[in-house]
């Protein structure tokens, strides 16, 4: 019986153009479109998004320690040009200068990494700074102690301090794989030397580059304008499916066809529950069909399939619940304002808050947060937060408003669905 | 048997329907006669159990109605005025899809499709979408789709509306067939010859109400006992007047133009004796029409105003 009256709803909803062009061509046009217009903005704004703050304090200077490095290479015999070749051959391989001035200030580090140079500071404050992803401290004596380990085999090992904030792992990750990288190259110098050839600077800033884009991949990845967009667009067209499906109820109605099924003996909440499956069937193939868009013609790579899976058919059901709803107010007003209001406003709403056309987090923090709240914004960022490399944890944050929504819709159908008829 | 006691039917401050007593025995075929807007489908919508009357109650097989709808649901078929079905699904699919709500499944669902669609003749339209059907042929699957569960009472709500005459035709020989098989027939319409054709009993309802109900014979009788005989003829003359009343001195003779209207008893047979007369006065008859009361002019008689207004 269930599965007749689903059937039979599917086929009206595939024997029909407009639902077919509203659920499927439109959403596919529109991501097509906007993936490629807005793609070099959303690009940009994802690199920007990933950028780690870094205050590099230097408390140490070449003036500061020349002095006491000159006497220490005199201690240990070096005198006239002897020394100074030394002290040369030092200033073009001091690796604090090659830090601040040729990686931190590379174009393709400093896309990832915003320096702020500052002599002194006090660490107590600028923790409690949460825009500040990490604290590089070189303290006063390092280059002493890097010649003498360098050069002198002496213990005293160039030591630093770094501090990274607990806020973004990400962010702290990218500072962390940078001063890695800086650590080995100029240690790799040490070893040069020791073995006595000539060091010479081994810190590329491209070995930097790589690591950081492996900490992204390890961690958050970008989200490319197509994919934000596939997104937005599966998690809106798929509210317009309550719309044709109370529109299709509504039809029966007023064409006397749902009076043969009360006739036929069909219990209304029989009618309710092919209603909410339907509409949950139909969510489900719909976002299918766009995520496999997205993946074979748009070249999106899906993945977290278990936390997607999870998310789109906790949303499906939302739809089923929502159609159900919808079904029910209008079976009750006998008219389609429901329908009307709900694409005409409701969805409208809805999308912008929950970002289909952009991300309005941009805009304002609290709409974003308001948008968290409707189904479709926490099922979007649900969806995109998985894209982004987060754990499958990330989506259970959202879970809970999706299924308050289906839960509220499913309570209003079960309350105010005609029991016996609507025949007037 | 299937009763209606004192049906009201209430919207809002509004009495669509009232004081409805009605009674359909068994393999019965009744009329329900009235204008547009008499509360027919109101009526019917109650007996079908698809609508709760404000206050009456309806009986079937000695169960109410109102209380256990579903007694009278298994055996009721119901042909609605609208065209209740799916314009995107093919006939067969439509026919399956009730024949499945109604429990029909397998040999059984595809037998009873094959002989509903032999009976309303669309055997070779089955799998054409039903939206490029013609009127006539959509009346004709509307009737089908009530049959599926092999009813033995069918409720038909106006079928024949806006259809052309031979649809019309064909769906009026499928009723009467239908009775003629025993089916208990409830049969709306405005049309009253369709319910003369149809139907043994009649109930006639004005505004909310039954005004009258019986045979169709007993209904003609509340106009008239009389027949009125109309004759055109060449060189009618008022001595030919004067002998037609000395012959029928019960009679009315009235003279309009080339017209003579006779009324009288509708016992006596005068058509031999008044072309007899007209022989001897050398007066020829060129029509002669014996005009018997109709449930128009019974509807006519009862409420001041024509079926159709």
């Amino acid at each position: 019986m269930l599965s007749s009256l689903i059937g039979k709803q599917m086929k009206m909803l595939l024997r029909n153009k407009q639902p077919l062009i509203i659920l499927l061509v439109m959403p596919v046009v529109l991501i097509t479109i906007l993936s490629t217009a807005l793609a070099s903005v959303m690009n940009n704004e994802e690199e920007m998004a990933i950028q780690a703050r870094l205050v590099l304090v230097d408390e140490s200077s070449w003036e500061q320690e020349e002095a006491s490095i000159r006497s220490f290479l005199a201690k240990q015999g070096l005198n006239g040009p002897a020394l100074d070749g030394v002290i040369n051959e030092f200033k073009r391989n001091d690796p604090i200068y090659i830090l601040e001035n040729s990686i931190l200030v590379s174009e393709d580090v400093s896309n990832y990494i915003v320096l702020e140079k500052k002599q002194t500071v006090v660490l107590k404050e600028m923790r409690k700074d949460k825009e500040i992803d990490g604290i590089l401290t070189i303290p006063s004596n390092f280059r002493s102690n890097y010649i003498k380990s360098a050069y002198f085999e002496d213990n005293q090992t160039p030591e630093l301090e770094l501090l990274l904030s607990q806020e973004n792992e990400i962010r702290a990750s990218i500072i962390q794989s940078i001063i890695d990288s800086w650590q080995t190259g100029y240690t790799k110098s040490l070893a040069l030397s020791k073995a006595g050839i000539a060091p010479s600077v081994v810190i590329q800033s491209n070995q930097a580059v790589e690591k950081i884009e492996q900490v992204l991949e390890e961690g958050e990845r970008k989200i490319p304008a197509s994919m934000y967009y596939t997104v937005g667009m599966l998690v809106m067209f798929a509210l317009y499916t309550p719309a044709f499906l109370s529109g299709f109820a509504l039809q029966e109605v007023q064409w006397k066809v749902y009076d043969r099924l009360i006739l036929a003996g069909i219990p209304a909440t029989l009618y309710a529950c092919s209603i909410f499956l339907t509409g949950t069937a139909v969510a489900v193939i719909q976002q299918a069909i766009l995520l496999l868009f997205g993946r074979f013609v748009l070249g999106i790579d899906w993945i977290g399939l278990d936390a997607m899976l999870v998310i789109v058919l906790s949303y499906s059901l939302f739809v089923g619940g929502l159609s159900a709803f919808l079904t029910t107010i209008q079976l009750r007003t006998k008219s389609e304002g429901a329908s009307t209001v709900f694409t005409g406003f409701v969805v409208s709403v809805f999308s912008f808050l929950g970002g289909s056309f952009f991300n309005i987090g941009d805009v304002s923090s609290l709409l974003a947060n308001i948008g968290n709240f409707t189904p479709n914004g926490a099922t979007m960022t649900a969806i995109l937060s998985i894209q982004k490399g987060r754990e499958l944890e990330v989506i259970w944050s959202h879970l809970p408003v999706l299924y308050a929504w289906l839960g509220l819709c499913v309570l209003l159908a079960i309350i105010l669905f005609p029991k016996r008829g609507v025949t007037s | 048997m299937l009763q209606a006691i004192n049906l009201h039917k209430k919207y809002k401050s509004k009495e669509v329907v009232r004081h409805i007593n009605m009674r359909l025995a068994t393999g019965e075929s009744v009329g329900l006669l009235g204008p547009n807007g008499a509360g027919k489908s109101t009526t019917i919508s109650m007996l079908s159990s698809l609508i709760m009357p404000t206050s009456g109650e309806v009986i079937w097989d000695e169960q109410s109605i109102n209380k256990n709808p579903e007694a009278l649901r298994k055996v009721l078929g119901v042909v609605p005025q609208e065209i209740a079905l799916y314009p995107e699904l093919s006939a067969k699919e439509n026919l399956h899809f009730f024949g499945r709500i109604y429990g029909l499944k397998g040999k059984l669902l595809a037998k009873r499709t094959e002989e509903v669609l032999q009976k309303i003749g669309l055997t070779d339209r089955q799998n054409d979408i039903v939206k490029t059907f013609s009127g006539g042929m959509k009346r004709r699957l509307n009737i089908g789709a009530a049959l599926l569960h092999k009813p033995s009472i069918l409720i038909m709500d106006e079928p024949t509306v806006g259809i052309d005459p031979q649809s019309r035709a064909y769906i009026l020989d499928t009723v009467k067939q239908l009775v003629e098989e025993g089916m208990t027939l409830l049969y709306t319409s405005h049309y009253m010859e369709e319910v003369e054709l149809l139907c043994d009993k009649i109930y006639i309802m004005d505004q909310g109400e039954i005004i009258a109900y019986g045979t169709k014979e007993a209904l003609k009788s509340l106009v008239s006992d009389n027949q009125t005989i109309e004759l055109q003829a060449h060189l009618l003359s008022s001595e030919f007047e004067e002998v037609l009343q000395n012959k029928f001195p019960t009679a009315t003779i009235r003279k309009v133009e080339q017209t003579l209207s006779i009324s009288l008893p509708k016992n006596e047979e005068p058509l031999a004796t008044i072309f007899a007369l007209a022989a001897s006065n050398d007066i020829t008859i060129t029509s002669a029409v014996i005009k018997i009361p109709s449930l128009e002019d019974v509807f006519l008689h009862l409420t001041g105003r024509a079926l159709r207004d």
